[in-house]
């Protein structure tokens, strides 16, 4: 069964357009420091984007300025065309954050029809997706358990649940992985590759190197709130003077480098 | 599905998620403060009542039920939001509401209706057992209703904006007891101002709580210790006010996104 029953180029399609266009993005935080310094990132249509990083690069700060979770200090975003701050960029975005935040006072079920009704769908829809959604994600048998009762991999499976229940066609995902159990672990990887083979978009972002170099197309080094580096992993690696993916890592966004030492 | 949200779809369901909180946390949202109402009616109205002469040609058990029902959905409405809201941003799960395709006047109505309604279930109720107990009657109704509506919109208003701001829950039961309670006391619930001596009859007319109170007591008694427009005036101020600060918080996203 399908994570996702829409048909991406018969809604809405702008294919000449990336999913993402985002050009001199900056965040200066009040007090903090400069965590976006003028990023520019294109990510075409239908792509697997991997993002990669150390703490503090500007990963999360990025995909919260993309997702309308943060104000921006500067800079332009376009979702498909559309202005990130539009109903409609935000309509064909979905998130998975980081951290696990679900809605206490809900259960599964609820957790998922309510996210539906947010997007702009019918209640019959969204219960329908809800249903679809539970059991992709192995979650029908929770389906009335509050999140705060659910075990770490039973809300990370929620979690990528809700944001794909409105079936988005760019997903960003951030560290869906991290804290999970390898087998869960594997099991999330082909949630997410059947996504990416049914046309959707992804951005995932993760500190585990060999998932990046296993999943995605192509990478982007993120260090000092600036993309230093960007291609495939073979790519990265040739242009880098070989050695492996942790090698690159090291030399251009790890500790000590010039960009990591921005951030 | 088409990739434009209809417009009052996430309003719908976000107010539906408030309510459904509200419901789901009966027993703390609605039930306990009925009770402590009740409570006040019994002891101050029913047993005290009869030693304390007649206020404005009401028996003091009737004078006082106006009051206790304004004050209580004043507390629910306000508590109502500022809590769920500075829940929903400590936990984070706010932020699916914010990357929802919803306008900001979606977001703040929606949330508004959870205060709205758990204020509408207590004062409903306290009336509904105040009323056959004291014999209190509703001698302007349709003002009565325009008085809950601005008094459950301005307080509802207020617990947005103390749970957009608050750093932690102290911060919002702080607002609750250190400013609406006492001001909501000193504003007349148990009592008519025009009994209280000079400075103090003056003083009362500067608390804004004052006029919220007698615009309720005039909708139920037909009486109040102000102009009757003056108090809905102040009243509609005071709520508008509110809902446009709030409205504000949403728009600009100050404090709600980094």
């Amino acid at each position: 069964m399908g994570v996702t029953d829409r048909h991406h180029g018969s809604v809405m399609s702008h294919n000449d357009q990336p999913a993402l266009s985002i050009r001199g993005l900056s965040k200066q935080y009040e007090d903090g420091p400069l965590a976006l310094d003028s990023l520019d990132l294109d990510i075409p249509q239908g792509s697997f984007f991997g993002l990669l990083g150390p703490n503090g690069a500007g990963k999360t700060t990025l995909i919260s300025a993309v997702c309308n979770l943060i104000r921006p200090s500067s800079g332009e975003i376009e979702v498909f065309g559309h202005p990130g701050s539009s109903l409609q960029a935000r309509r064909l975005l979905g998130v998975a954050e980081q951290e696990a935040n679900l809605d206490r006072f809900l259960s599964v079920r609820e957790a998922l029809l309510y996210h539906g009704g947010y997007y702009g769908m019918t209640r019959a829809e969204a219960s329908e997706r809800a249903e679809r959604m539970m059991e992709v994600f192995d979650l029908t048998d929770k389906r009335d358990t509050r999140a705060p009762r659910l075990s770490g991999g039973m809300k990370r499976r929620l979690l990528l649940a809700r944001a794909l229940l409105h079936e988005p066609r760019l997903v960003i995902l951030d560290e869906p992985t991290a804290g999970v159990d390898l087998e869960l672990r594997h099991e999330l990887w082909r949630y997410i590759r059947r996504l990416h083979e049914q046309g959707t978009t992804i951005l995932l972002t993760t500190h585990y190197l060999e998932e990046a170099e296993e999943l995605c197309e192509d990478l982007a080094l993120i260090g000092g709130g600036r993309i230093v580096a960007r291609d495939t992993a073979k790519g990265l690696k040739e242009s880098h003077g070989g050695g492996s993916l942790e090698d690159v890592y090291l030399r251009t966004v790890g500790a000590g480098s010039e960009a990591g030492a921005h951030g | 599905m088409n990739d434009t949200p209809r417009p009052w779809s996430g309003f719908a369901w976000l107010a539906a998620r408030e309510c459904h909180r509200v419901l789901k946390l009966w027993s703390q949202t609605t039930l306990a403060p009925i009770v402590a109402s009740v409570l006040f009616i019994i002891v101050f109205g029913l047993s005290l009542g009869t030693r304390i002469s007649e206020i404005q040609g009401f028996d003091y058990r009737v004078f006082i039920v106006p009051g206790l029902v304004a004050m209580a959905m004043a507390q629910a409405a306000y508590s109502n939001n500022a809590s769920s809201i500075y829940q929903g941003r400590s936990d984070r799960y706010i932020d699916d509401v914010l990357a929802a395709p919803m306008r900001s006047w979606q977001m703040n109505l929606g949330y508004l209706a959870g205060g709205v309604f758990r204020a509408l279930i207590i004062g409903g109720a306290i009336t509904a057992i105040a009323a056959p107990l004291t014999g209190t009657p509703i001698e302007n109704p349709l003002l009565l209703i325009l008085a809950v509506v601005l008094l459950t919109i301005g307080f509802g208003s207020l617990g947005t904006v103390v749970g957009i701001f608050a750093d932690s829950f102290d911060h919002t039961s702080f607002i609750n007891n250190i400013v609406i309670l006492p001001l909501v006391f000193l504003g007349g619930v148990f009592y008519s101002v025009d009994r209280l001596g000079t400075p103090w009859e003056q003083i009362s007319h500067v608390n804004p709580l004052f006029y919220v109170v007698n615009a309720v007591r005039y909708g139920f008694l037909g009486i109040s210790d102000a102009s009757p427009l003056l108090s809905f005036g102040i009243l509609a101020a005071i709520a508008l006010g509110l809902l446009a600060w709030s409205q504000y918080l949403f728009a600009t996203g100050r404090k709600l996104k980094a």
